[in-house]
């Protein structure tokens, strides 16, 4: 996974709840086989989208802290983020499409 | 290097601490107790057990390209004298890889209990390519390249115990899993035979996954399955790699889901296959409850005879078979080229499989020793360099034998004893070793081929397969019946060479 789309405990207030931009957060682990294999749909979203939306992964097994804050029951979950709050989550594998889909409905343009 | 950016968290040297209450994993439950630093929000923590003096820390700190204990080679960074234990290392494909990984510094420790030998052996067969005993072979490692490998003489199905004890002794940091009986025909012989597949493969398997948990849960697990196990869907459907991607989309009742993850199916052709495919799902269930990590490789059809090491020295050479049980089909044309018999093609001929010569292999195995999978990861490669028609190939080996070693060689169809379909469409992907683990095939096939009959053409090999050239024509039928395939036509080349580059543009990806 690239070093600049990974949220921590540390640096998920900054780079999540205080950023500018919306933030799509991929609740992920690495036990799980639909995580991985939505793994490169993320990466794809993340350069595609950049400056537009932040998009990034937080592993569940080691912020267990923040994963457990907002209730993740299953992963990869997909939560997404605006000025802080959260306007739209699902749970599943999802295709790029899904995902782009996921933004609009929240009202977010791209 | 494909794994520079590896972290401890792919690390094998690491102990994983701290707490984890995700989900009971069982691995990484042990409290931090006075160490933890009680500000921190970092809940699993690495301890590495070849530096213990780094104390707790992040697992995604430190990456292969940084940790000194991580060093390069030409196939990505490796472990310093990593710990690799191969299971059925006195195999064709065993020790193969003992001697490559020996030489790339590895230690290497093993077991075999002999299987392959005793199998070929109740066939009536033997190795083509004379072997000795494994006393002889570790002693011959040590002398001409330098490897001392560490040998144990374990039956991982029958003796667990022992085989846990040697697993805690070595604490490998790398399993590479060749203990299983690789044929199909030797499966369908009889009842008896199907038993003994299934039971040496699936619960061997099964048996060697409950030792993982309980000693070396960090270390990375490389089974070998085989491109067998998806079969040829006739709808021409991608054969992906092990799961669907996430943009696979399943369209129905006017709704839509990616199948992101999940296992792609399976339709196995041989009661082998079927415990290929049952040893895939005892797997990635291990990695799930217990957070072990496996790669599941779906091999091609494997030939040659090449690697530096095993050409080193006739004592290092690697076993070949060429009977109807274990000898893969490149391996058989080539040897029925040699003894003037004609290429036998079962049914139309048209069956199109992935392939990978033993050279290449070995190199992909390397590049995902060096990459191990995260906890509690299951991942699944094609390891594959080239697709091809058995037709094409028996052209090819055909034209090799006439035009380099003026040999008559035919090629023949004969009745298909196997339940499959010998006219479909195949597209295999197989993008992951050469996107995300650095590889390109290196050996060119037709070469291959042409250095398999320079070495299969010398007089004491030539003669070990006049010996058992009866053994070459199939008498296993997939029915049931035991009688030798009928001849159905034998081929005119000169119409097979237009045919053949016709289906060449199609199927070379």
């Amino acid at each position: 996974m690239k070093k600049d789309i990974r949220f921590t405990s540390a640096n998920f207030k900054e780079e999540v709840l205080e950023s500018k931009i919306p933030v799509l957060v991929d609740f992920w682990a690495s036990w799980c086989v639909p995580c991985k294999m939505t793994e490169p749909v993320i990466e794809e979203l993340a350069n595609e989208l950049k400056g537009k939306i932040k998009i990034g992964k937080l592993n569940v097994d080691q912020n267990p802290k923040i994963a457990s804050e907002f209730n993740i029951g299953g992963v990869p979950t997909f939560i997404l983020f605006k000025e802080g709050k959260v306007v739209k989550r699902e749970t599943g594998a999802r295709s790029k499409q899904q995902l782009l889909e996921m933004i609009k409905e929240a009202g977010i343009s791209i | 290097m494909h794994n520079s950016n590896c972290t401890c968290w792919n690390c094998p040297a690491i102990d994983l601490k701290g707490k984890v209450d995700f989900r009971a994993c069982g691995q990484s439950t042990t409290e931090f107790g006075k160490k933890k630093d009680e500000t921190s929000e970092v809940y699993i923590m690495a301890e590495c057990k070849r530096r213990p003096e780094l104390g707790l820390f992040d697992p995604m700190s430190i990456t292969f390209e940084d940790c000194p204990q991580w060093q390069k080679t030409p196939y990505g960074y490796l472990l310093k004298d990593m710990r690799v234990m191969i299971l059925g290392i006195d195999g064709y494909l065993g020790w193969t890889l003992a001697l490559w990984l020996g030489s790339l510094g590895c230690r290497v420790s093993g077991v075999d209990n002999y299987n392959r030998r005793k199998w070929v052996k109740e066939r009536g067969s033997h190795t083509v390519i004379p072997i000795s005993s494994m006393t002889e072979r570790l002693h011959s490692a040590k002398e001409v390249l330098g490897i001392e490998i560490d040998f144990r003489e374990i039956d991982i199905l029958n003796e667990k115990e022992r085989l846990k004890e040697f697993i805690d002794e070595v604490k490998p940091e790398a399993i590479v899993h060749y203990a299983e009986c690789p044929s199909a025909p030797f499966s369908m012989i009889d009842v008896d035979h199907a038993i003994e597949v299934q039971k040496n493969n699936v619960l061997g398997t099964l048996g060697l996954l409950f030792i993982m948990r309980d000693v070396v849960p960090e270390t990375s697990l490389l089974k070998l399955g085989t491109m067998g196990e998806y079969g040829t869907p006739l709808t021409g459907r991608p054969i992906f790699e092990g799961m669907f991607p996430a943009d696979a989309v399943l369209h129905w009742d006017g709704r839509e889901w990616s199948l992101g993850g999940e296992l792609t199916p399976r339709d196995p052709v041989s009661f082998y296959h079927v415990s290929k495919v049952q040893d895939t799902f005892n797997v990635y269930e291990a990695c799930k409850y217990w957070w072990l990590r496996s790669y599941d490789i779906m091999q091609g059809v494997i030939f040659g005879v090449h690697t530096d090491q095993v050409s080193a020295d006739p004592r290092l050479r690697t076993r070949l078979d060429i009977d109807e049980w274990f000898g893969t089909i490149i391996n058989r044309f080539v040897a029925q080229a040699i003894v003037g018999i004609p290429l036998t093609l079962y049914g139309r001929g048209n069956q199109i499989r992935g392939f990978i010569a033993l050279r290449d292999a070995m190199e992909c195995m390397t590049r995902l020793i060096a990459c191990p999978p995260e906890p509690g990861q299951y991942a699944v490669v094609n390891q594959i360099s080239g697709v091809y028609s058995l037709r094409q190939l028996a052209y090819l080996v055909a034209q090799i034998g006439r035009k380099y070693f003026d040999l008559d060689v035919q090629v023949q169809r004969v009745e298909n004893p196997r339940v499959e379909a010998d006219e479909h469409p195949f597209e295999a992907l197989y993008e992951k070793l050469p996107k995300n683990y650095g590889f390109t095939p290196k050996v060119n096939i037709a070469k291959e081929i042409y250095r398999m009959f320079e070495l299969l053409s010398k007089p004491q090999i030539r003669e070990r397969i006049e010996e058992k050239k009866h053994l070459i024509i199939p008498k296993t039928w997939w029915s049931g019946v035991k009688r030798e395939v009928k001849r159905l036509e034998l081929l005119d080349l000169k119409e097979e060479v237009k045919e053949d580059e016709e289906r060449y543009k199609i199927y070379q990806r």
